[in-house]
């Protein structure tokens, strides 16, 4: 018997024969990694091929649930999809959420890994144990949102769909998969998706799964739901993450013209503040979700779109552009080209900066032009023009312009920057240089350190690096467990009350001791994956542009991050962490995190098809 | 924000006061924590308080330094050496004040600290008639002259400015400088207070008049205007003019830099103060 909340297996489905087969997998491993990220990396040390190209068939694209999807406990219904990214060459991990989880989970499976490839552009169904390939030309081409809908109508209600968009299958580079709206956005799973042929994954759910003890689980679905209503969550509820853009603004956060300011003059045009009352329409919540964090605005055609804090930051003032009409604009043909756009902004922003400079000539790409920044989408989405050398991300990029443009190339092992100003937030610009997946705010929340007022977020030092190490590790455990990271404001002692959730669904005598090691093996388990991969200390930096232009703050104050300032507070994070000054975990932290199973570990049947 | 120092003597007998300086209130915080807080605004080396021996002092911004002068006293160059020791080779030039300067404005500190150049050892700005030996900026090498001083027995301030380059800062001089003669027109930063009545007198002063604004959920309808000008001593007393409350989920920005919820944190003319929720991110 396997745990509660558990199958104790995955399925590892042959695209190019439409075969699958259960693979299981140990109690130990499940109470090692919990779900999610954490299994899916275990998972990917397991299943992928050393030395794999991401787009190479042989890579694998894994859909990985966890002991919480399908319990009653808010927030709970997400799963991970994890690959490695044609972005950066490095593991990538990216959640989505809703019914897509509790519905692939239900297929009897703790994880869904894809290996091979589809002789055709085609579907893969999941019908609780039947699994089988069907044609899907006629969905080629089609937005992600709309394939779904047509399977759904197809098919029926049951089944719920994770797809691609067109970018997906012309491979750009950061393209998303997505479910009812809800995209596993960075780091280009919707390319790896796209290169086996596969527009769509179809599941239904045909078993149930119990938790170890239903009632207590139940009462603290109460508990939890009942504090997702109080202050910690006000934010999202009342104008979700878009409140950051003005803050950030105030506090010279809002990352402008390709990082070349801190300060949008114009943000008010595009803050919560001012435009939701005109066109927010309605809110939404994913499944399984008391929060509801979702607002949805109308666009200048009608078209109803999330918005989003980092959509809008990296359309508007990345781009230097402040017609909100045009952001939503833009934001919703991102969504339906099927693209990230955190790293489409920041590769136009790139752009717009190299014309700027005369390295590229297109002279109809200016900062602060609206229809220039819709052009580079469409021709991002049809790899057209300009367009297919931008689908490759900011890095590629840059490396074939060269002439110094990689200097003003904002990514880190080329996962463009989210909306978050490194100089301006020092503990978040170590967390941006040293985490697995790449410059990344989902998977460390270093932020957070910065904007407590705990510590001058201007100066880092040792309490910028404790304040990354332990933000990870949280995110660590949430992307794992799976909950939603809008939540975490409710959790007055973290540890001690996921530790009580995780041994409420499972059954395990789970202690917040142990928690804490759990997250520090996943953290490095990404590393130790990378490690295998290639990486090496140098991919831990920032690009140069934070290291050698300051920012002036309103006060006065000028915020400057010095190359030997970080480089003190890598050395800092790699002490801390367990890891040699190679960034390679050392002998004692290999022991203590029981890690020496991957790195001795061959990759399972490395060829297929 | 310049490389320097801050020195705040507060080891003082207050006996024309009649009570500790340090510790009396400003209007919900103390005269000591509200001139350290501003002094630490224009300096980014360290904050030096020099007390007594088992002098008690209020509660502090748990960044400042505290050092106990073993002769007290002697008079303020003891305290002034006492200070300047401490901060060492931290920083190159320091910033020296009295406790009892409530309308002190980082605008001043500034003015002072950057007036001393290379070839000046003393900034000495001259108000009211007086020269202000702890309203003033000394370079921190000047502690072995100093001591020197103190050895010979030569405690007063005037001894040390006939062995230094003391740059002298008039009432005009100062007035020139543009954000002190915006922020700080009656150069009230150096008023300091030895009786009850010039207490008194100070304490009833209108608040200084801040800019606040407010983000998020903080920003939504039947909360307040977005942004308006209330009068506030401290970051507390904005919130209580705002009818917010400073709980874990509230932070607050002085001037687009520093972030905090410390209601201590003192607040003068010319500050906006930036209130948003402390769930920031997403």
């Amino acid at each position: 018997m396997p745990p509660g909340g558990y199958f104790g297996k995955a399925l590892i489905v042959d695209l190019s024969t439409g075969s699958g087969c259960a693979a299981a997998i140990e109690d130990q491993v499940l109470r090692s990694y919990i779900g999610g990220a954490g299994l899916g990396t275990w998972l990917m040390h397991q299943y992928c091929p050393a030395g794999v190209e991401p787009l190479d068939p042989q890579a694998p694209l894994m859909f990985v649930f966890s002991p919480l999807v399908g319990t009653p406990l808010t927030t709970s219904a997400k799963f991970a999809v994890v690959a490695k990214s044609p972005l950066t060459g490095r593991l990538t991990d990216a959640l989505a959420s809703s019914h897509f989880a509790i519905a692939g989970k239900l297929t009897g499976h703790d994880a869904i890994v894809l290996r091979g490839a589809c002789d055709e552009p085609s579907v893969l169904v999941i019908d609780r144990g039947d699994i089988h390939i069907e044609p899907a030309h006629d969905l080629w081409g089609l937005p992600a949102a709309e394939a779904e809908a047509r399977l759904r109508e197809q098919k029926g209600p049951a089944y719920r769909v994770a797809a691609i968009g067109p970018a997906g299958e012309r491979g750009v580079r950061y393209a998303t998969i997505s479910h009812d709206g809800r995209h596993a956005g960075r780091g280009g799973l919707g390319a790896v998706m796209g290169s086996k042929l596969c527009k769509a994954i179809l599941v239904r759910p045909g078993t149930k799964v119990a938790s170890a003890d239903p009632a207590a689980v139940l009462k603290a679905a109460k508990d939890l739901r009942t504090r997702s209503f109080g202050a910690a969550t006000a934010k999202y509820r009342e104008l979700g993450t878009m409140a950051n853009l003005l803050a950030f603004n105030a506090i010279s956060t809002l990352p402008t013209r390709n990082f070349s300011a801190a300060r949008f003059d114009d943000a008010p045009k595009l803050g919560a503040e001012e435009i939701a009352d005109l066109k927010q329409i309605a809110r939404n919540s994913c499944a399984s979700c008391s929060i509801g964090c979702e607002h949805i605005y109308r666009g200048p055609d009608g078209k109803k779109t999330r918005m989003e804090y980092e959509n809008v930051f990296a359309l508007g003032p990345l781009c230097g552009v402040s017609d909100a009409d045009a952001v939503i604009a833009a934001s919703s043909r991102c969504d339906e080209l099927g693209i990230d756009t955190i790293s489409t902004g920041g590769t136009i922003a790139w752009a717009m900066e190299c014309v700027e400079k005369g390295l590229i000539d297109a002279p109809w790409l200016r900062f602060g032009d609206a229809d220039a920044l819709l052009r580079a989408i469409e021709e991002i989405g049809a790899r057209e023009g300009l367009g297919d050398l931008l689908a490759n991300g900011s890095r590629a990029a840059s490396e074939e312009i060269g002439k110094g443009s990689d200097k003003f190339a904002a990514h880190v092992k080329g996962l463009e920057l989210p909306g978050y100003e490194p100089r301006t937030l020092q503990a978040m610009a170590l967390g941006l240089a040293v985490n697995a997946r790449g410059a990344d705010h989902n998977r460390s929340g270093a932020y957070e350190a910065d904007l407590s007022g705990a510590h001058d977020r201007l100066h880092g030092g040792e309490p910028h690096v404790a304040g990354a190490i332990e933000t990870e590790n949280r995110a660590a455990i949430m992307d794992s467990l799976i909950l939603c990271k809008f939540l975490r404001g409710v959790f007055a002692e973290p540890y001690p009350e996921w530790a009580n959730l995780l041994s409420t669904v499972t059954g395990w005598d789970v202690d917040a001791d142990e928690l804490a090691i759990t997250a520090r093996r996943i953290v490095l388990a990404k590393r130790l994956f990378n490690l295998r991969e290639g990486w090496t200390r140098d991919e831990d930096w920032l690009p140069d542009r934070f290291l050698s232009e300051s920012l002036e703050l309103e006060s006065g104050r000028t915020a400057t991050l010095t190359p030997s300032r970080l480089e003190a507070m890598i050395d800092s994070y790699y002490v801390g962490r367990g890891l040699d000054p190679a960034g390679v975990p050392n002998r004692k932290t290999v022991s203590e995190l029981e890690l020496q199973s991957l790195m001795d570990s061959e990759p399972i049947g490395a060829e297929v098809g | 924000m310049l490389e320097a120092a801050a020195i705040v003597l507060a080891g003082g007998r207050s006996s024309r006061m009649g009570s500790p300086k340090a510790a009396l209130d400003w209007h919900g915080s103390t005269l000591l924590r509200r001139v350290t807080g501003i002094v630490a605004r224009s300096v980014d080396g360290p904050v030096i308080v020099v007390s007594a021996p088992g002098q008690a002092l209020p509660a502090l911004d748990g960044a400042v330094e505290i050092v106990t002068d073993e002769r007290e006293g002697r008079g303020p160059l003891q305290g002034i050496a006492a200070g300047l020791a401490a901060v060492g080779d931290r920083a190159p030039v320091a910033y020296v004040s009295s406790t009892d300067v409530p309308l002190l404005h980082p605008a001043f500190v500034g003015a002072i600290l950057q007036a001393l150049g290379d070839d000046v050892d003393v900034v000495l700005p001259e108000v009211g008639g007086y020269r202000q030996p702890l309203s003033a900026a000394y370079r921190v090498d000047l502690l072995g002259t100093i001591d020197d001083l103190i050895a010979a027995d030569r405690m007063r301030p005037a001894f040390l400015f006939e062995r230094s380059r003391v740059l002298h800062l008039t009432e005009p001089d100062l007035l020139k400088i543009g954000a002190l003669n915006r922020l700080d027109p009656g150069l009230r930063s150096v008023s300091n207070l030895n009786e009850p009545a010039d207490y008194e007198r100070a304490h009833a002063l209108p608040a200084p008049q801040i800019v606040v604004e407010r983000f998020g959920p903080l920003a939504r309808a039947g909360s307040g205007p977005r942004r308006q000008t209330v009068q506030a001593w401290s970051l507390g007393e904005a919130a209580v003019a705002i009818d917010l409350a400073l709980d874990e989920h509230v932070v607050a920005a002085l001037n687009g830099d520093k972030i905090t919820r410390d209601p201590h944190v003192p607040l003068v003319s010319g500050d906006t103060l930036a209130f948003m929720v402390a769930d920031a991110g997403g």
